[in-house]
């Protein structure tokens, strides 16, 4: 049949939208560069090469949470255990590891028990039926409970050095956690966009009934974010415990707001479908820049708590402001 | 009425620009008192765009909107309001958990003396009163969420009556009446035109507009194309005009073979579908037809295993399929394309080409890996054949028209190796020139031997498809009518309740008017 203009072009195209995802991360870099900016002016000793790594160091930690809680939001949950997954990881490892188990061990347990927390949390929400928000509300009592109740409230000291030097060293001068969570993201950037598993994120969390429908395995897709959410946060507990040389059953507290946080300056949209790995890391180092900065800055915790929120709420509405009204 | 009345609506050369996009351009349109006014045009044509600047929602780049002689002052929902324009959305905009009196008074309630509290029960009182003319049954103190869609826009009627609405605006006011619901809302109509109210009628069913208006202005390409008197034109008139040219009225072709590819028997859901037994052969194009609410759309989704039916079999190419489970319907051939695409059918933001990949991943991708590359290749070759407008793969979808959405879809599942479709309402939402263009491809698709079901409301969609149509009534199978056999009276015939037939003597379902 022939066809006419009126059909051939039924909508108004919104021009850029296919670099969407590239420009909404152009902005958070514009941010971060703004914010970086601000600081350098500030103080002498922020833009040193010592500095800027302390910063990376520092976001190391969020930036692993996040990637792993950006997964989630993107397949449309959320997952607010991310703290007491860590800490049950990284008790479990530091019990092995006092107890005689090999490093070795130790790190591929400690990850198994966080993917198993992350397991329960997918089981819950994809099969029981039941909202993400109040599933981890739950879980995240019951992890932290089981951590506590398990080292009857006492940090475990007797971190073997070697398993410390894994986590303190640095390789070709970078600090090993940025490396870790460097090659992390590399990853979970690779999940996102190269597999079938990253498609089956992106279409369940934009639109859970239409997904079913076409074939999608709903249930599965989101039993694993929460899997590599429970992994990464995991790993994350790792790092700390090395670095501080103890397991603290309370490790990992308010980690969830922090994570969530960064995916959201980042660009995730907490109604799923929307995420960027490239954008969380850069709201991880947004937020990490933040509380470093105004630390050299010697301005008081409670006002860097005052300036991280006010980030966070200016970050959503110049998002809203660019995006514009349909 | 005579024609010296003065115009109760009238707009003056709209116009409204998008950045570098021109929605309506000069627009002009008067609507007397007490006048049923159509406003016809395809999807994209500015009808949406004209409806929300009549309600104040946007404001014209160009031009105004005039009511009883008097220039609308000020802009935005309320001054529109004011000047006693209403309108109905197509979307009901209830809020459900609160009774209808509630809803009615939404956002001004009523208080009590002090000015502190809700007077409910004045509220209540007030609800009755608007309500008593229309539908004396609709209780005011029900949640909205109990009342059907039919009452519920009686309620919105109401509202609008109750803030002495001049003008009614009516967007696609049919799209799930049944019609005996659609035969009450016409003479509701009728009635507020003869109290002076002048209606603005949306709709894509022509046999409903020659029904309910007396004139109407068509438009296309956001200007105006003409303004007709109903009476003095015909239906295939008003469509070349909308559409800017003729429309072949194309006959049937069937394709069936002999082989029968699926074989239903039994398939039971609560009162939904009872006990429905079918086959469909090769090639083959069975419509299923009936009134909203038969069990046509449940029926579909037990096939496609997007719900789990209490009992039954399925055989699909001699082979048992597991029921209740999309994927194992789809490996074994099947795929369902939903009549709510945007709910159902589409992830809105992805891509076209992401959209098609989501039912054939295991095609599509190797050692955890996807083949981006074999997919677009896939991807564009299915649109090019498809003759998706524009062809962009990359675009998300959400962004495309209902038609083209839909091409969309049907190559999502050629590419998963779909050999039976089963389309519900597949042209629901779309322009009428693009329907046209979905025939000819289910047509095509027949041709290449897959079978098909088509469940629609509209008559001539399913006499146009149909090698043999199936009637459904109150979830069981009324009848199967044979291509020979095929009228919209045996049709409506067979899908007509038997209580419904005695007091409704001439049902229509979307039957050709004229």
């Amino acid at each position: 049949m022939s066809s006419t203009d009126s059909l051939a072009t039924p909508r108004p195209a919104r021009r850029g939208f296919k670099l969407g995802f590239g420009l909404r991360d152009a902005g958070t870099l514009i941010g971060l560069v703004a914010i970086v900016v601000v600081f350098a002016a500030l103080s002498p000793n922020f833009l040193t090469e010592r500095n800027l790594l302390n910063i990376l160091q520092q976001s190391s930690i969020n930036a692993c949470v996040a990637l792993g809680m950006t997964l989630v939001i993107i397949a449309g949950g959320i997952d607010l255990s991310v703290g007491p997954t860590a800490a049950i990881a990284a008790v479990a490892a530091a019990a092995m590891m006092v107890g005689g188990a090999p490093i070795l061990l130790a790190i591929p347990a400690a990850l198994l028990f966080g993917m198993a927390c992350g397991a329960v949390n997918g089981i819950l929400v994809a099969y029981g039926g039941l909202q993400p928000f109040i599933v981890t509300l739950g879980t995240l009592s019951l992890y932290r409970a089981s951590a506590l109740i398990y080292t009857g409230g006492n940090p475990i000291f007797g971190i073997p050095p070697e398993f410390r030097a894994l986590f303190n060293g640095a390789i070709l001068g970078i600090p090993t956690p940025v490396v870790i969570v460097a090659v992390l993201a590399l990853l979970v950037w690779i999940v996102l966009n190269k597999t079938p598993l990253g498609e089956y994120f992106l279409a369940v969390g934009g639109n859970e009934e239409a997904s079913h429908i076409a074939g999608v395995p709903v249930a599965m897709t989101k039993i694993a974010s929460y899997v590599i959410s429970g992994g990464l946060a995991a790993i994350a507990g790792l790092i700390l415990v090395g670095r501080l040389g103890a397991a603290d059953p309370t490790l990992g507290n308010l980690w969830e707001l922090d994570a969530i946080a960064a995916a959201a300056i980042g660009g995730a949209s907490l109604m799923g479908g929307k995420g960027s790995v490239i954008g969380t890391l850069l709201g991880a180092i947004i937020l990490g820049t933040l509380r470093n900065g105004l630390t050299l800055l010697n301005v008081q915790a409670f006002y860097q708590l005052l300036a991280t929120g006010l980030i966070i709420l200016v970050a959503m509405l110049i998002d809203r402001a660019t995006r514009g009204r349909g | 009425m005579t024609s010296s009345d003065p115009d109760r609506l009238r707009l003056i050369d709209i116009g409204k620009s998008f950045g570098p996009l021109r929605a309506l351009d000069g627009v002009g349109m008067s609507v007397k008192r007490g006048t049923v006014h159509g406003l016809l045009g395809e999807n994209g044509a500015g009808k949406s765009t004209l409806l929300r600047i009549l309600s104040g929602v946007f404001e014209p780049s160009a031009g105004h909107v005039e009511v009883d002689g008097v220039r609308l002052s000020g802009h935005g929902p309320v001054a529109a309001r004011r000047a006693g324009i209403a309108m109905i959305h197509q979307e009901l905009q209830h809020v459900p958990e609160l009774t209808v009196a509630q809803n009615m008074f939404l956002g001004r309630p009523l208080r009590t003396a002090g000015g502190l509290l809700v007077d409910r029960r004045a509220q209540e009182r007030a609800a009755a009163q608007a309500l008593a003319p229309l539908d004396a049954a609709i209780d005011p103190a029900a949640p909205i969420r109990s009342l059907k869609v039919a009452q519920r826009q009686v309620v919105e009627i109401a509202r609008a009556m109750m803030e002495d609405a001049k003008v009614l605006a009516m967007d696609e006011p049919t799209s799930s009446l049944t019609p005996a619901e659609f035969d009450r809302l016409a003479v509701l109509i009728a009635d507020l035109a003869a109290k002076g109210v002048s209606i603005i009628y949306v709709s894509h069913k022509m046999d409903e507009v020659f029904r309910v208006c007396e004139t109407a202005t068509i438009l296309r390409d956001g200007r105006k194309v003409a303004d007709v008197a109903l009476k003095d034109t015909s239906e295939a008139e008003v469509i070349a005009r909308m559409v800017g040219r003729e429309l072949a009225a194309a006959g049937h072709k069937g394709f069936a073979r002999e082989e029968v590819v699926l074989d239903v028997a039994n398939l039971t859901r609560g009162s939904a579908v009872k006990n429905t037994s079918f086959k469909l052969r090769r090639g083959e194009v069975l419509g299923i037809s009936g009134l909203v609410g038969a069990g046509r759309t449940e029926l579909l989704r037990l096939i496609a295993g997007v719900d789990r039916p209490d009992s039954g079999a399925i055989r699909v190419e001699n082979k048992p399929l597991a029921l209740g489970r999309p994927r194992a319907a789809i490996a074994a051939g099947l795929g369902l394309l939903p009549e709510e695409r945007k709910r159902d059918g589409i992830v809105a933001r992805r891509s076209v080409r992401s959209n098609i990949a989501l039912s054939s991943m295991h095609r599509f991708s190797r050692g955890g890996f996807v083949k981006k590359r074999a997919l677009s290749r896939e991807s564009e070759r299915l649109m090019r054949e498809l003759n998706l407008r524009p062809l962009d793969i990359e675009r998300p979808i959400g962004q495309f028209s209902g038609g083209n959405q839909q091409k969309a879809i049907i190559g999502r599942w050629i590419a998963a190796g779909a050999r039976i479709l089963l389309f519900d309402e597949p042209t629901r939402g779309i322009d009428v020139g693009a329907k046209a263009e979905i025939y000819a491809l289910i047509e095509k698709l027949a041709s290449e031997g897959r079978s098909m079901i088509v469940v629609s409301s509209e008559l001539p969609e399913i006499l146009r498809v149909s090698d043999r149509v199936l009637v459904m009534r109150e979830g069981t199978i009324a009848g199967i009518l044979e291509r020979e056999a095929i009228s919209e009276e045996a049709i409506v015939a067979l899908a007509v309740p038997r209580s419904e037939t005695a007091a409704a003597p001439s049902p229509t379902l979307s039957a050709t008017g004229s």
